[in-house]
């Protein structure tokens, strides 16, 4: 009992005296936790939904339909007449009539959508699900579930339909087309007199029939079939379409998964972050331990005792960063889901699960335990006088640096000397850093990705294109959250970097005060110290993150951003760098330089 | 607060010059134990081991200590006519002599009186009211500190491996000794004075 | 600098550290002058804030209260940057730990402080030159601080503090870590710039080193309680002293 209370007031007072350190580590570790959990939650997105929904609304195996023709001799029901009967048909729905209107939301928000006229009672193709409020019913529209969360239109809410007020009376999913806004325009439904009464003449109703074949399977050749394409060949100003299941799916899951690919790029960069730091934190405190363990040898304690205390104070550290880091995740990762997705099961937020959780706690042990383990075997080889009297590396002497930075202005001789006095802490910060800017030029990658395929993508009624609301305008959003994240974890990760940097450069910085350096010379060349390994940084992470975007299923050709704006992320780091060791110098410069001389 | 400064940069008095040097007898002593020497001879090595210091050896001592020796039967002595210059003495060692210095360096009492005098003069002081003891102190730490400068100084002035540097080595040891005594003796009477 | 000027002064100076009962006056009131050329020593047991002084005169640590001059300007006032280039030219700072730099030469560590004062390599490194063969370690100039004894480090820093041509060199225990060899060799050192002008404020608990002064300041509590001089004096007294009389 009363070794586990020495062992506690030890790790108590240590970490009580070094309290800006200790946050420091927890900062560290946080970061790493907190990019860990997000990394294993985010990988758990992605059940198969389209199938789910697909069963459950009697999905159609193929959709035809036939758009508004202003002034055409032949009513467009009637073309759709012959499909009713025609070879491998199992059994139909519809043709439902298509009114192609503006939806006006509460907040002015202007969509274009189909409005499609439906029966109150079931049919036996293509039910759409209801999954909040009721089906149609006169003056109430049911709204598509994408297009509900895209617009955050709730049961209750009131829409305008060319004017007209509609209550939204139910939110349902179907595969009858892609979810919004994978599929423009967003359907809508409403009774077949509502919808009839929605037609002008400049914009009369189209058409649609679900079909259901006796083998979902030849659904791809039936879209084929030559009669059909007659549909719409015979008049060019009748614009049709015949869309098998396949097709569908592969509209949503194009949304999907480039939504998934987003938020994999994402897991896999931020498990790297983590490692990465992880290396700079055992790496960093290395010369510090070595020293406490030379210490308590010094003072009698038994090799087991001393292991003793720096685990638990490693541990300590570690969990609490690790708990930390989950809460964190688990504030972040809703930001990242996909709400709005018109797919069954697809509305939850990635739930913190136990496994992950324990995967978390796990790792944060691992590294107390590796922080450890290093030092605990160095300071039990190496003899007690040396421990305490030559912690640290020795710094290695460099002559040619040393030389060199004599002709150079005061900053760049501080920076280069101190990066020459501890090449391995430079290295650890390059390292760090070269994370960050590899996550930087990958989202940017992406980004420029979908900016390029948004625009490439087909309009489907020509009347109703509207760039305005793309299908890469979410994932977009997600992109933009997840960068958002990943740089705020970076910045964390980068100060905690030149933080601890600045520390370690206590004693030289206050000596070089004492010899008449002035403060701003100082920051200066702690900045310098760290611009160098951040501009390594930023060299080996452009290409680093095209080749990272590459190995996630990206294709570098088509998505490679401008020359111009890889090139910028050169002086964007540098700034980055500098501003985030500006902070923590000029902080160390207020410490009267007499306090730092006099604990040496 | 002020500081009771103006007494103590006065010069300091003569010391008494009665002080007779037991040890110098000694010495003389064992200088003859290897041949008999004249008295200048004496005086010579005395002055070359003392450095600096011998100074304080006038050149008459010498002779009258060898003539105290002689009286106590530890040295003969023989007169050597020098021509048309004064006799000079020749010195020898006596069988007297011989034991006596081999007694004496034998001996391994320390000849440095332990500070019983100054602390006796603190205590009298106090009981006689009509001196302060932090000012005595003060005064002879004053003192104390100008023998310590001027023997660096004397030492720093030697050549290294000089044997009088060795004697000026021990001085200041001493005297940096009797310092720290006299800061504890300060504490102590100032803390008496103050309560 | 106006010749009869002090070279350094203090007025009313206070520094205390903690606050309500753990409230300590580290230095508590205290008034000094010290003119050019002038070694002032200033003794004390440990903790009597003497260090505290020493730092709060080379503008190292600032005062609770007072006002402190050094080559004429004050320094309670001053912004960082300001005390950083007058310690350039008016300060040399020789510390207890001497604090070299453990990857640079002898000679480096010398040339350091004309580097940051902006000077060229070429002068840094004939003054750094000069300076160890003033200090008699020219033969030690390409040698690492490991490489040299402990009164050899404090002697190279004490070139080192003498870089810029410094006003007042302050001494904070310069003999503290030192055996009684080195405490010679260092004591030789400081009576020579004594005798060369230049003004020194040495910080010891050495009686050694404080008797070369021209002035000996005691403090005790972070208030001087004493104050000799140390001119004049002669070895009459020392010949007294070692009981050879006669």
């Amino acid at each position: 009992m009363g070794r586990l209370l020495l062992i506690y007031r030890l790790v108590l007072g240590d970490i009580k005296r070094r309290r800006v350190q200790s946050a420091l580590l927890v900062l560290m570790i946080v970061t790493t936790t907190t990019t860990l959990t997000l990394g294993l939650m985010l990988h758990h997105v992605s059940p198969d939904q389209f199938a789910r929904t697909r069963l459950a609304t009697r999905g159609p195996d193929v959709v035809a339909e036939v758009g508004p023709a202003p002034g055409s001799s032949r009513p467009a029901a009637k073309q759709l007449a012959s499909l009713l009967h025609a070879p491998g048909v199992a059994a139909t729905a519809g043709p439902f009539p298509i009114a192609f209107v503006q939806l006006t939301a509460a907040h002015r928000i202007s969509v274009p959508v189909q409005a499609e006229g439906r029966d109150v009672a079931p049919t036996a193709v293509d039910q759409p699900l209801v999954t909040s409020g009721h089906w149609v019913r006169t003056g109430q529209a049911v709204i598509e579930q994408g297009l509900a969360d895209s617009l955050g239109l709730r049961v209750g809410d009131t829409i305008r339909l060319r004017g007209r007020a509609f209550k939204v009376g139910g939110i349902a999913v179907t595969i009858e087309q892609g979810f919004y806004p994978g599929t423009i325009p967003g359907l809508v439904w409403l009774t077949h007199t509502n919808a009839g009464q929605l037609a002008t003449p400049a914009v009369p109703l189209g058409y649609i029939l679900d079909i259901k074949l006796t083998n979902p399977g030849a659904a791809l050749t039936f879209a084929d079939m030559p009669a059909l394409n007659a549909l719409g060949s015979a008049t060019p100003n009748e614009p049709s379409m015949i869309e098998p299941w396949q097709g569908i799916r592969t509209d949503d899951y194009k949304l999907i998964s480039l939504n998934q690919k987003v938020l994999l790029v994402g897991s896999l960069l931020l498990s790297l972050l983590a490692i990465a730091s992880i290396a700079v934190l055992v790496g960093g405190r290395m010369a510090e331990q070595t020293r406490r363990v030379g210490l308590l040898k010094a003072v009698g304690a038994t090799p087991s005792l001393i292991a003793a205390v720096l685990l638990a104070e490693n541990l300590l550290l570690a969990l609490a960063a690790a708990i930390l880091g989950l809460i964190g995740g688990d504030l972040l990762a809703p930001l990242l889901s996909s709400p709005g997705q018109g797919l069954l099961g697809s509305a939850v937020a990635p739930q913190l699960t136990g496994s992950t959780a324990v995967i978390v706690v796990a790792v944060a042990a691992a590294v107390a335990t590796l922080a450890t383990l290093a030092p605990t075997i160095r300071g039990a080889r190496t003899s007690t006088v040396r421990a305490l009297n030559n912690p640290a590396q020795a710094p290695r002497r460099r002559p040619g640096l040393i030389a060199v930075s004599a002709a150079l202005p005061v900053p760049l001789l501080l920076g280069l000397r101190l990066v020459a006095r501890r090449p391995r802490r430079a290295v650890l910060s390059a390292a760090s850093l070269m994370i960050a800017v590899t996550m930087v030029v990958t989202a940017m990658t992406v980004q420029h990705d979908l900016a390029a395929t948004g625009q490439r993508r087909v309009p489907y009624v020509g009347l109703f294109i509207s760039t305005a609301v793309s299908s890469a305008a979410h994932a977009n959003h997600l992109l933009i959250m997840l960068s958002v994240i990943l740089v705020v974890l970076a910045a964390s990760s980068a100060i905690s970097t030149a933080w601890a940097a600045v520390i370690d450069a206590q004693t030289s910085t206050a000596l070089a005060r004492a010899l008449g350096a002035t403060p701003r010379q100082i920051s200066a060349g702690l900045t310098t110290a760290q611009l160098l390994p951040g501009l390594a940084a930023a060299c080996v992470g452009i290409p680093a993150g095209l080749l990272l975007y590459q190995l996630a299923g990206g294709h570098l050709n088509e998505a490679s951003p401008p020359l111009l704006w890889l090139l910028a992320v050169i002086p964007g780091t540098l700034i980055a760098v500098a501003a985030v060791t500006a902070i923590p110098a000029r902080i160390g410069a207020r410490r009267s330089v007499a306090e730092v001389l006099r604990s040496e | 607060m002020p500081l009771q400064n103006a007494s103590r940069n006065q010069s300091q008095p003569e010391p008494s010059s009665g002080y007779q040097l037991r040890v110098v007898q000694e010495v003389l002593l064992a200088l003859l134990v290897r041949e008999p020497s004249y008295g200048y001879q004496l005086q010579a090595q005395l002055q070359l081991a003392l450095g600096p210091l011998a100074a304080a050896l006038n050149g008459g001592h010498v002779y009258v200590t060898l003539n105290r020796l002689e009286k106590a039967g530890l040295v003969v002595s023989t007169r050597v006519p020098q021509g048309d210059r004064p006799d000079r003495k020749v010195y020898e060692l006596t069988t007297a002599g011989d034991e006596r210095v081999r007694e004496w360096l034998a001996d391994t009492g320390w000849p440095k009186p332990a500070p019983a005098e100054f602390h006796l003069k603190l205590v009298a002081a106090a009981a006689a009211g009509i001196a302060d003891a932090v000012g005595i102190i003060d005064a002879q730490r004053h003192a104390l500190l100008l023998g310590l400068r001027d023997a660096q100084r004397a030492a720093l002035g030697e050549p290294d491996g000089s044997i009088a540097g060795l004697l000026l080595e021990g001085v200041v040891l001493r005297l940096q000794a009797d310092l720290r005594w006299l800061e504890s003796c300060a504490r102590y009477w100032n803390a008496k004075r103050g309560s | 600098m106006d010749r009869d000027q002090p070279a350094l002064s203090a007025s009313g100076v206070d520094k205390v550290y903690g606050k309500g009962d753990a409230l300590v006056h580290a230095v508590d009131q205290v008034e000094l002058e010290v003119a050019r050329g002038e070694a002032v020593a200033i003794v004390g047991p440990s903790g009597c804030g003497k260090s505290t002084l020493l730092y709060l005169l080379g503008g190292l640590e600032r005062p609770s209260a007072g006002t402190l001059t050094l080559a004429g300007q004050r320094l309670d006032r001053m912004p960082e940057s300001g005390l950083a280039r007058l310690r350039r030219h008016s300060l040399g700072f020789v510390f207890q730990a001497f604090h070299l730099v453990d990857e640079l030469t002898a000679q480096e560590n010398v040339e350091l402080p004309a580097l940051l004062a902006g000077a060229s390599p070429r002068r840094a490194r004939k003054r750094a030159q000069e300076l160890l063969e003033q200090v008699g370690l020219s033969d030690r100039a390409g040698h690492l601080p490991s490489a040299l004894s402990g009164g050899q480090r404090q002697r190279v820093a004490i070139a080192r503090a003498l870089a810029n041509e410094p006003l007042v060199v302050l001494a904070d225990e310069p003999t503290g870590n030192l055996d009684s060899a080195a405490t010679t060799d260092v004591l030789r050192l400081f009576d020579q710039l004594h005798e060369n002008g230049q003004t020194l404020v040495i910080v010891t608990h050495d009686t050694r080193i404080a008797a070369t002064a021209d002035r000996l300041i005691t403090m005790r509590d972070g208030a001087f309680v004493d104050e000799t001089s140390l001119t004049g004096g002669s070895s009459r007294t020392l010949a007294a002293m070692t009981g050879l009389q006669g």
